[in-house]
């Protein structure tokens, strides 16, 4: 080539080596600004509220260091909870949302719409509906309904492997679904139980037990690394199966593993929290904009993901006149955002 | 003994296979290109003889070695293939997607060394794309592109590559531009390159060996001075035809009959 003669491969190199460099300081800078800005919204939605506190006496009840009763109670018993809650969810939810967007190579597939969160809710409406049960029950059948959802889609997907495509228009399908039967039990319900049903499908950071946080924030230290690590073979994934198999990646058996650690993430959030909408959808595209495009680092989407949901509450509890479910706060603020990315993705031709 | 060789090799995708029984042998050192009309099974064998098709009945031997017996790491660190319209995630650089090549060679949890960033390198400088690293792909032009695109299948570091199509919508100049980089690569390192073309005119000027298909088997192979004929070219694709030497290479060149 004509092109090569004015270049030496050393200078290539070189080249090569400060743009990896630069990816990486700015990868690093960005994951380590959202987790101090996870960390500060963290202590700041126990600082508010009707007792307010300093970010000191926060810190100090909440790693045991000093010994005060009434503030311990206030943020132990009360706000500590709904804190923890807040994080692990939007963890799960970022995470498991960015795996989705970038499996099935769609800014539009993020587990509310294919299907998954709608399982779980159905689960979770016909448990109450149904057999009256609440607290951790509710939380196992929403569990169970998402991967029985997620199970269900796989299957009909596969035809000599699971395409993107074919997931995407399966999972809407299975959604509407789902959300019919969802309809169904809520018409054939009583009053009260109606109105616990539907609590339950606002989503809401404020309903979680002891139980269901040991169970999500056990699951996170298993599946976030889990997913880290597979996220590597993702970089392959993205270029289409022909190419990665090319390369050598045993597609199926790394989109399963995938597959299967992000609908357990998402499964166990809306178990935990509810089905809060759009948190699974934005954090992946913000993380992108923080960390550059196509870098889909998983780390940075959790991290917002637990951010969004932080702010989220502080808004729903304290900015709003009267105190309302996450889920609203989240849902109101990410509309516009799923018009903007459908108006755009058609606009570049690559929507759908 | 040649590298990468098929004896009876079936593949299909549904009950009626595309090609059957098909015996082939890729030349060493070569660049072969495979040419017939289409739906042919051109692009199936080249995914076949890739392992990206299971074969039904029959072997693809590589190194002597039955593929099915292989890892699809152990396969891929001596066989590329470059698909005929890969996928890009939006807004991917050109250093980003190339480096991506070197997969293959990195396990779980090792880092980027100094062999990944030489072989990266080497791939930027001979597709002539070094200077394009902090671009996004989407921002170039389609020649531009397919050479990043070789770029990526080169950082793999394979002696033998495949590539389906690579000409497709380029324009001639960048078709031309395209094959004299696939003879330069050859040329330089003797990479064995086998490639689907449609155009058997560049096909004949600027490969060594040509296998031409129809109906799933394989009818006739071997040097393009030898291989084209107006038989040949009625019998694989119907048209009528003259053949008259290129006057710069004296290579065949396909004229349509009047």
């Amino acid at each position: 080539m004509t092109a090569t003669a004015t270049r030496t491969s050393p200078a290539t190199a070189a080249t090569l080596r400060a743009t990896r460099r630069h990816r990486a300081v700015r990868a690093f800078t960005a994951t380590t600004g959202l987790a101090a800005a996870v960390a500060a919204l963290f202590v700041l939605t126990m600082m508010v509220g009707s007792f307010r506190l300093t970010a000191t006496e926060v810190v100090t009840s909440v790693l045991h260091l000093a010994d005060n009763p009434s503030v311990d109670f206030v943020v132990r018993g009360l706000r500590l909870p709904t804190a923890l809650s807040a994080l692990t969810v939007g963890l799960a939810l970022g995470a498991s949302g960015t795996v989705f967007q970038q499996l099935l190579r769609n800014p539009l597939a993020s587990p509310d719409f294919v299907g998954i969160t709608s399982g779980a809710s159905l689960a979770a409406v016909s448990g109450i509906v149904l057999f009256q049960v609440g607290g951790l029950a509710v939380c196992l059948l929403a569990l169970g309904g998402a991967i029985c959802a997620a199970l269900v889609m796989y299957v009909l997907a596969w035809r000599d492997g699971v395409s993107g495509y074919r997931f995407i228009l399966i999972g809407i399908g299975v959604a509407v679904f789902f959300e019919g039967l969802t309809g169904y039990m809520l018409i054939k319900a009583e009053l009260f139980e109606a109105r616990q049903a539907m609590h339950w499908l606002t989503g809401s950071v404020g309903q979680a037990s002891d139980d269901e946080l040991r169970l999500l924030g056990g699951a996170l230290v298993v599946l976030l690394p889990l997913a880290v690590l597979l996220s590597r073979k993702l970089r392959v994934l993205e270029l289409g199966d022909d190419t990665a198999r090319a390369l050598g990646s045993r597609v199926e058996l790394i989109r399963a593993a995938l597959l299967a650690t992000a609908v357990l993430l998402v499964a166990l959030a809306v178990a935990v929290a509810g089905p809060i909408v759009f948190v699974a959808l934005v954090a992946g595209p913000i993380a992108n904009r923080l960390l550059g495009p196509a870098t889909g680092g998983i780390v940075a989407a959790s991290l917002v993901g637990a951010m969004l949901l932080l702010i989220a509450d502080l808004v729903a509890v304290h900015l709003l006149p009267t105190p309302l479910p996450t889920g609203v706060v989240t849902g109101a603020v990410g509309a516009p955002y799923l018009l903007w990315l459908l108006a755009t993705t058609n606009r570049r031709g690559a929507g759908g | 003994m040649s590298r990468l060789r098929a004896e009876g090799l079936t593949l299909g995708y549904d009950a009626d296979p595309i090609i059957r029984d098909l015996d082939v042998t890729v030349l060493d050192g070569k660049v072969t290109a495979i040419v017939g009309a289409n739906a042919c099974g051109k692009s199936t064998l080249l995914r076949g003889l890739a392992r990206l098709l299971r074969s039904r009945e029959g072997n693809v031997l590589l190194d002597g070695k039955a593929m099915a017996d292989l890892s699809t790491l152990q396969v891929a660190k001596v066989l590329g293939l470059l698909p005929q319209s890969p996928l890009a995630p939006d807004g991917i650089t050109v250093a980003d997607l190339v480096s991506r090549g070197r997969y293959p060679h990195q396990g779980w949890f090792r880092t980027w060394n100094d062999r990944d960033h030489d072989a990266v390198a080497r791939a930027l400088d001979a597709t002539g794309t070094a200077d394009l690293v902090d671009r996004p792909l989407r921002a170039l032009s389609g020649g531009q592109r397919q050479r990043v695109w070789i770029a990526m299948a080169l950082a793999q570091d394979t002696d033998l590559l495949l590539l389906d199509e690579p000409t497709t919508y380029l324009d001639i100049n960048h078709q031309v531009e395209l094959l004299r980089l696939l003879r330069d690569l050859n040329g330089r390192s003797g990479k064995t390159i086998v490639a689907v073309l449609h155009d058997i005119n560049l096909a004949s000027r600027y490969c060594d060996h040509i296998i031409a298909m129809s109906g799933g088997a394989i009818v006739a192979e071997g040097p393009p001075g030898e291989v084209i004929t107006a038989e040949l070219i009625a019998k694989v694709f119907g048209l009528a035809c003259v053949i008259v030497p290129d006057p710069v290479a004296g290579t065949p060149i396909i004229v349509p009959a009047a």
